[in-house]
């Protein structure tokens, strides 16, 4: 079992994304609002030629948004051919999964519920494992 | 070799190669369904593209597999391996012969009667390969050796090596493969720019500077070129269609005349042929069932020549391409039986359709709506065809018909990768792509001819006698609310969508012209209804480019596709013909004209009548007051005053003048004035420049009281939005009163079908029904489809003409 992770802080709380959906971590430099976007939806951003679509992860759950720091960083997934760049809070290392994800009775609390594939064990303690696509669909897909 | 001709080739093999796999499938199982209709769909197109390049034994060949075939499809007949036999042989003949016409080679005469007799064929008839019945003597009952492997014995006539290939001058790629280069030159070209910064920042260095820009030369044009691999204009489609439409009407008794707009469009090669021979099918419905024959349009008080209408439209990731006929329009009740008959629908079912479903029945399976099959069309298949290649690149294809005025076809086709024409604009702090196809022409809100107006809640904008509603593009994107003061600081973007529909985008700034490649984005934004894409500036910042036809649609109910005509847009028309005018001289003697038919009468009054003090100017006429205008230019003479009696068909102003000088025909432009409010422009008439009044501002900047003698009154819908901005202004226009609520016996009024009529308290002498959805109207008893300004205008006139009578 050598899953590996991406390890970072989304809403003061640590999570993770599988390393394979991530293509690259950037530092978020500019961001083109978009106006008429969900909240979660920062904007764009350029990387190279392309344009990605700035998801701020906090929103995206339903969660409080945190407070900026100065070094934005984002990890670059791609969904359905999409390309998004999902701003943390602070991403750290690449580490490995020690376990599957497995639910936890309860729950993970409201928001974190419904964008996480389960929790898992890594070297820095439990974790939980975020599902991106679910990530992208933004608070509202959960009503709708 | 004939770009076309070459492309037929490629297609035609590109499609055997893909079917080769089917026609196997198929030997091993004939009662596959899914293999016959793939079989059956290349076959068909094969027919359709030999139709149009004259190749008569090919489509002789396709046609005579194509009937066969679809007697199986219809159920009327079992595929079995006779049948299979006989279609792959004509298959293999098709492809020999595609392969002579690459060469530019005669293919040997004969033998196609054999193949098309086999398809007939009794239990007993096996054919082998095509090649071999040539050679063979006439024995029907010959009996063949396996399939495919028998031909090239007896080919020693014509043997293969001979037909040497022509020296390849293009190669196929895969698209992907031309995005990823694609990708990668326009990463060049960003680091290209930044590279340039920073070289700027550290100051002239010749050494480099050079190369530099030799760099930047060369990179230029690699990606113009990168550009034109995949893009290809419209034009090159559309230049194939004329001769096409020809051929057809000349087949089929029929004159066609075709019209194009949007040729300009380019969109990705690769969409270009997926959009052929959906194109070809749908002009093959058009003019054998949609167009009628010379005699029956004459008497349905059509031109006899009937119109094939292609506008093409390009809006971020999608290319809107109408194709719309002015025929008969699809035969909704044939449809319904036809559906019935192939047991698609019970009658049940096609009864509760509404018209709208039944013009959608045209894309089944099966479903045709000609009672003889011709060679053109009507074998029931095109149109299912039509629409599964369609969908199948993503696209999306529908309907809208008119009984007795024409469908249109209006297919919707995405664009992975495009390059487009665009106007940055800006709202708020950023900038804003707009399609530069879709705008018209930009002024600012400043200028003189530019009037804002409300009416309930819509601004209106009325320009050059044009009176469209205007959207604040801050206010769309929901990012700043605008005072009313604000809207002259605005520049104003007409834009005229596909539908030929008008509005007036305001926005804070327009900042230049520039090509950008749209990409498409992410699922979320798309759902805000506001952009069709974005791009990259050039420092690499994105932008978004705005999806106007939605916009238009959400905000304005617009329909891009409806065959909605505006308000507006007959003015516009007008005003290109040539207007009578009157010259009169003014006051101060100088030559200026009016619209004569802003004119009703010339008056000379004394000096008396008139009645003068500080601002307000009135002159008395026959016991009624005239607000008096022209009195700028200079003073009254003493005694007698000629005035002009000015309408606009409502209310009444009187206009001093010296003399009247003549009448003449306006032919030429009218350039537009930016300093005078109360001139429409300059003209040129005779070889003087004269100034024209304009008769908007005369009579906006009048508050007259209304002739209320001889004005027939009109009754709308107090409570519709539409009725007040859209529909107002056009029953004023066509010489009505606006009735008052209630109460008052009007002569005309109008109703929406949509909304439930009260109890009128007031009697009307006629009533006109309006309604939102084009498929019902006309259907019961007159109702009229709101857009339909024709209807309209005549339906009012039959009023009046009935009061008068």
């Amino acid at each position: 079992m050598t899953d590996l992770l991406l390890q970072c802080l989304v809403a003061g709380r640590h999570a993770a994304i599988p390393a394979s959906d991530v293509q690259s971590v950037i530092e978020i430099e500019e961001i083109t609002p978009i106006p008429g976007t969900p909240d979660f939806i920062l904007g764009l951003t350029a990387l190279r030629s392309q344009a990605l679509t700035v998801i701020d992860c906090s929103l995206a759950l339903g969660l409080a948004k945190t407070v900026a720091e100065d070094d934005q960083r984002a990890a670059v997934v791609e969904v359905e051919g999409h390309l998004y760049a999902l701003l943390v809070d602070a991403a750290y290392d690449v580490g490995e999964a020690l376990s599957q994800p497995v639910a936890v009775p309860g729950g993970f609390g409201a928001g974190w519920q419904r964008a996480a594939r389960g929790m898992v064990e890594t070297e820095s303690g439990p974790t939980l494992l975020i599902d991106t696509s679910s990530l992208i669909a933004g608070p509202m897909a959960e009503a709708a | 070799m004939d770009d076309l001709l070459a492309d037929f080739v490629a297609e035609t093999r590109e499609m055997l190669e893909a079917s080769g796999g089917e026609i196997v499938a198929w030997e091993a199982d004939p009662s596959d369904r899914a293999r016959l209709d793939t079989i059956f769909r290349f076959v068909h197109t094969v027919k359709g593209n030999c139709g149009f390049f004259d190749f008569p034994r090919l489509e002789k060949l396709s046609h005579a597999a194509e009937d066969a075939l679809s007697e199986c499809r219809a159920g009327r007949r079992e595929a079995d391996s006779a049948l299979v036999s006989a279609v792959l042989a004509i298959i293999d003949r098709i492809s020999e012969m595609t392969d002579a016409i690459e060469a530019g080679e005669e293919f040997p005469e004969g033998g196609d009667d054999k193949l098309i007799a086999a398809l007939q064929g009794s239990d007993d008839i096996v054919v082998a390969s095509a090649v071999m019945s040539e050679a063979e003597p006439a024995n029907d009952q010959h009996v063949g050796e396996a399939d495919g492997d028998a031909g090239s014995d007896n080919e020693s006539s014509a043997p293969k090596p001979a037909r040497a290939q022509a020296v390849q001058r293009s190669i196929r790629l895969p698209v992907d493969l031309l995005d990823e280069v694609m990708k990668g030159v326009s990463d060049m070209v960003l680091a290209r720019n930044d590279l340039s910064r920073r070289l700027r920042e550290a100051g002239e260095q010749p050494t480099i500077d050079g190369p530099f820009d030799r760099l930047s030369t060369i990179l230029a044009d690699v990606r113009a070129a990168i550009t034109r691999m995949r893009m290809q204009r419209l034009e090159h489609l559309f230049s194939s269609l004329p001769r096409l439409v020809r051929d057809l009407s000349n087949e089929l008794g029929k004159q066609v005349m075709v019209d194009f707009e949007g040729g300009e469009v380019e969109l990705d090669r690769e969409m270009i042929e997926m959009v052929r021979d959906p194109l070809t099918h749908i002009i093959r419905n058009a003019i054998d069932h949609g167009i009628e024959g010379p005699g029956e349009r004459l008497k349905n008080g059509k031109r006899e020549i009937g119109l094939l209408r292609f506008a093409a439209r390009q809006a971020g990731n999608q290319i809107s391409l109408v194709v719309s006929d002015d025929g008969r329009g699809i035969d909704t009740g044939r449809l319904a039986d036809k559906a019935v008959a192939a047991g698609l629908y019970s009658q049940s079912e096609v009864d509760r359709m509404s018209d709208r479903r039944k013009h959608l029945l045209i894309f089944e399976p099966g479903l045709s709506t000609a009672n003889e099959v011709s060679s053109v069309s009507g074998r029931g298949v095109g149109m299912d065809v039509v629409r599964a290649n369609i969908e199948r690149v993503g696209g999306s294809i529908d309907v809208v018909s008119k009984p007795g005025e024409g469908a249109s076809f209006h297919l919707k086709l995405p664009l992975t990768l495009s390059i487009i024409a665009a106007l940055t604009v800006g709202a708020g702090s950023q900038r804003y792509a707009i399609p530069r196809s879709y705008v018209e022409e930009i002024v600012f809100g400043s200028s003189s001819n530019v009037e804002f107006a409300t009416a309930g809640d819509r601004r209106l904008v009325t320009f050059r006698d044009k009176r469209v509603p205007c959207l604040a593009l801050g206010d769309i994107l929901g990012i700043d609310e605008i005072d009313d003061a604000e809207w002259d600081s605005k520049t104003l973007v007409l834009i005229r969508l596909a539908s030929d529909d008008v509005f007036a985008l305001a926005v804070d700034r327009v900042f230049d012209h520039e090509d950008v490649v749209v990409k498409p984005i992410a699922p979320a934004v798309m759902e805000t209804r506001l952009y069709a894409g974005t791009t990259l500036l050039d420092d690499g910042r994105p932008m978004m480019l705005l999806d106007l036809p939605s916009i238009a649609t959400n905000r304005l109910h617009m329909g891009e596709g409806r065959s909605t005509e505006v308000v507006e847009e007959e003015v516009v028309e007008t005003g290109r013909k040539a207007v009578p005018i009157m010259l009169f001289a003014g006051l101060d003697d100088r030559k200026r004209a009016v619209r004569l038919d802003m004119v009703r009468r010339i008056d000379t009054v004394s000096r008396e009548a008139i009645d003068i003090e500080g601002q307000r100017a009135q002159a008395v006429i026959d016991g009624s007051v005239f607000t008096l205008l022209g009195l700028e230019f200079g003073e009254l003479p003493e005694d007698r005053c000629r005035l002009l009696r000015l309408t606009d068909g409502e209310s009444e102003v009187v206009y001093a003048v010296n003399e009247v000088l003549d009448a003449a025909d306006m032919d030429g432009e009218i350039i537009p004035s930016q300093y005078d409010p109360l001139i429409e422009g300059v003209t040129l008439i005779g070889d003087s420049l004269v100034p024209v009044l304009d008769g908007h501002a005369l009579f906006a900047r009048q508050r007259v009281q209304r002739r209320t003698d001889e004005v027939l009154s009109c009754r709308i819908p107090g409570d519709s939005d539409w009725a007040r901005t859209i529909l107002e202004p056009l029953v004023e226009a066509a010489g009505y009163r606006i009735a008052a609520d209630d109460g008052e016996d009007a002569d005309v009024e109008i109703q929406l079908a949509e909304i439930a009529q009260p109890e009128q308290s007031a009697s009307a002498r006629s009533v006109i029904r309006l309604t939102q959805d084009p498929d019902t109207a006309g259907a019961d008893g007159g109702t009229i489809y709101r857009y339909d300004r024709d209807g309209l205008l005549a339906a009012l006139k039959q009023a009046r003409l009935g009061r008068t009578a």
